[in-house]
């Protein structure tokens, strides 16, 4: 699949994942991968960047088993920003989900 | 590749970023890693599923340079108002120090002249002393000091209107200058 487009979507995703629950970075990459292919390394990126813009905070949480884990939570900005997301897919699934039913119908 | 060169080969990717942020980042990774051991998982496989380092050095370059276009804009306005202060006082030298050195010398040179004339009977009571009197000087002397008087008085309202009046035009230049940043 398109680079830039599963970005766009990759995004979206960890969004959605933190809406409910803080995650740390390795639980987030493999919610994502177990459903879709990425090239796991670009999560960090992106939440670097998406904390940077303040949709997420930090913090380190001690775990049971080896190092401390990063965890990130969703901000307001952030829930703010994923409502958007949300409703800009939806438009943008809906659209294309149309185009293939007719195109497959005809 | 392993864990290491993994890290290693990121690490070098990364030299523009601050030691800081690098060590923040480079934590992630190794974060990563060490969950991923966990699991079973060996370096190898975690290194492959991560991707290229050169990959994801490139993401995190894009995002510092986007953060760099940010702060050279600030600066950028730091300069100017630098700039601006900088001009504020060349500009100032002329255009508010000599209107006020003028000024000042219009203002003593009234003064003095007032205080010259009032005094000028005096120069009749010297030639008093001298034994050189003429009843014409001390008349002239009167009447010189009777001008001085009125001299006097002029200039005391004339002082206070262009104390006032520069004051004003102190205030104007420096909303003029305010005004000349906000723009910016």
């Amino acid at each position: 699949m398109n680079v830039q487009f599963k970005k766009g979507v990759l995004e979206l995703c960890v969004l959605v994942l933190l809406d409910k629950q803080d995650r740390y970075g390795y639980e987030l990459v493999q919610k994502i991968s177990d459903q879709i292919e990425i090239s796991e390394g670009s999560v960090y990126p992106l939440l670097r960047r998406l904390t940077k813009e303040e949709y997420f905070t930090t913090y380190l949480q001690e775990s049971t088993e080896g190092p401390p884990r990063k965890y990130y939570t969703l901000t307001e900005k952030g829930r703010r920003y994923l409502q958007e997301l949300l409703m800009e897919w939806n438009e943008f699934s809906n659209g294309v989900n149309q185009l293939i039913k007719e195109g497959v119908n005809q | 590749m392993n864990k290491e060169q993994f890290l290693k080969q990121l690490n070098a990717s990364l030299t523009r970023l601050s030691l800081e942020e690098r060590e923040d980042i480079l934590q992630d990774y190794e974060e990563y890693f060490e969950i991923g051991m966990e699991e079973g998982k060996s370096e190898q496989e975690i290194s492959k599923s991560l991707g290229n380092p050169k990959q994801i050095s490139k993401e995190l370059m894009a995002t510092y340079h986007l953060g760099q276009v940010e702060q050279t804009t600030s600066a950028g306005n730091v300069m100017r108002a630098v700039w601006a202060v900088i001009g504020l006082g060349f500009f100032n030298l002329v255009i508010v120090l000599g209107p006020f050195i003028a000024l000042i010398g219009v203002v003593i040179a009234g003064w003095v002249s007032a205080i010259g004339f009032i005094l000028a009977p005096l120069g009749a009571l010297f030639n008093l002393v001298l034994g050189n009197f003429q009843l014409f000087d001390l008349f002239f002397a009167l009447g010189l000091c009777g001008i001085g008087i009125f001299i006097a008085m002029g200039m005391f309202v004339a002082t206070s209107a262009l104390t006032k009046g520069f004051i004003r035009y102190l205030k104007f230049n420096a909303s003029l200058v305010k005004g000349g940043l906000k723009n910016d």
